[in-house]
């Protein structure tokens, strides 16, 4: 037994002393970077949020904690409120998910102080075709043709259509062309998300 | 004589020994993050750096490694230092860590690396390990950003995001997509092999 267990330890020292050396180096690695990272995560939601909500100054997360059933599970949503410089709640932002055409859709969503009207969307990650899913990307001011029309849409059903006015701002929603896919995905996800985040934020006694 | 073994074992990588154009290897990745130049470039700075240090630590411990654990040793050392450099990335490169998505993580499985472990770095000094990796890194970098190069030019009239083509220039959005990335590799080696014959 003791010669197994010497032959084993000749075998394989090399591998368990690396294993640690690379493990203690990993852990250092992340120890140094990981706020960074985080910070990272923090700043771009905010860059998001507050190209939606302009008159937002800042974002702090609610106290409560949102969960909602997405296809039976239940998935923790973080509500952050958007506070003007007079501290009053401008608006609510937060991030929501869905499966698009190649891979998942994360969104950044707001929406106002009553939680009746979207203030739009950004997009945190996606992965659709480039030239046509990925035109959920383009924001307006870079002459988006997709993000314009959810910026006052109504909190409620959205309805993806082929054609029709994208300039009219409703619940109806015009497809990017050759993109019906993914532009259908932004629609159920937010659909999905947001009629019951406003009924559990309701409950909270959050809106007004 | 030593010099110029190791100017040799440094131009392998670039042209004679290229990873992508003449030993095809890495293809995933080319044919992946090469839609445009910066995510390209990126990338193949993320497997130089990988090359290096795997290469590195597999020649230090080269007379140290059991031969049915070696693939076990390159594997364990390549992970570590691709993980590093995901960290990086995420830390102080965040849009071009999403850009680039799972094709980081992917490099462990590269096989240019594990391939420079084993047939170099496993049996090489120190200073031979390190020129092969800077070689063969430096000639994937130069074959993902000859690929990006076109595509990006093609698929938008950019290059590095900045505006070359004149306005008359209609885009090819077909290169932007795999269907470019593949056409457009298989038509680089077929003139890398047009260019070998005649050599």
């Amino acid at each position: 037994m003791s010669t197994k267990i010497k032959y084993f330890f000749e075998q394989s020292w090399l591998l368990m002393v690396s294993s640690v050396v690379f493990g203690l180096l990993l852990a250092v690695t992340d120890a140094a970077w990981k706020p960074r990272i985080e910070q990272n995560v923090v700043n771009r939601f905010t860059s998001l949020a507050g190209g939606l909500l302009t008159e937002a100054e800042r974002f702090e997360p609610i106290a409560q904690t949102i969960s909602i059933d997405i296809k039976g599970k239940a998935v923790p949503v973080e509500v952050k409120r958007g506070l003007n410089a007079a501290g009053q709640t401008v608006g609510w932002a937060f991030v929501c998910e869905g499966s698009g055409f190649a891979d998942k859709i994360r969104l950044v969503v707001a929406t106002d102080a009553a939680f009746t009207k979207m203030a739009g969307f950004g997009v945190l990650f996606s992965n659709e075709t480039p030239g046509f899913g990925d035109k959920i990307n383009i924001t307006p001011a870079n002459g988006g043709f997709y993000q314009p029309q959810f910026i006052g849409a109504p909190v409620g059903t959205l309805t993806l259509t082929k054609t029709g006015d994208p300039a009219v701002i409703d619940d109806h929603i015009v497809a990017i062309s050759g993109a019906t896919v993914t532009s259908q995905a932004v629609v159920d996800t937010l659909n999905a998300w947001l009629v019951p985040i406003r009924e559990k934020m309701a409950a909270e006694g959050l809106l007004k | 004589m030593a010099m110029q073994s190791l100017t040799k074992t440094f131009t392998a990588g670039l042209w004679d020994s290229n990873p992508v154009l003449r030993l095809l290897l890495g293809m995933c990745p080319t044919l992946a993050v090469t839609a445009a130049m910066k995510p390209a470039l990126t990338m193949g700075l993320s497997v130089v750096f990988v090359l290096i240090c795997s290469n590195i630590v597999v020649s230090l411990m080269r007379n140290l490694l059991k031969p049915h654990l070696r693939i076990l040793m390159f594997t364990l050392t390549i992970a570590t230092f691709v993980t590093i450099a995901d960290l990086y990335l995420k830390a102080f490169m965040p849009d071009m860590s999403a850009a680039l998505g799972p094709y980081i993580p992917l490099i462990i499985v590269n096989c240019i690396i594990i391939g420079r472990a084993e047939a170099c770095a496993s049996k090489s000094g120190l200073l031979v390990s390190i020129i092969d990796a800077v070689g063969m890194g430096i000639g994937f970098t130069l074959a993902l950003c000859l690929l990006a190069a076109i595509r990006e030019l093609l698929a938008t009239g950019k290059l590095f995001e900045m505006p070359i083509m004149p306005s008359w220039f209609t885009p090819w959005a077909a290169m932007g997509m795999p269907v470019g990335a593949f056409v457009t590799l298989g038509l680089i080696l077929a003139g890398v092999n047009v260019v070998t014959k005649k050599t």
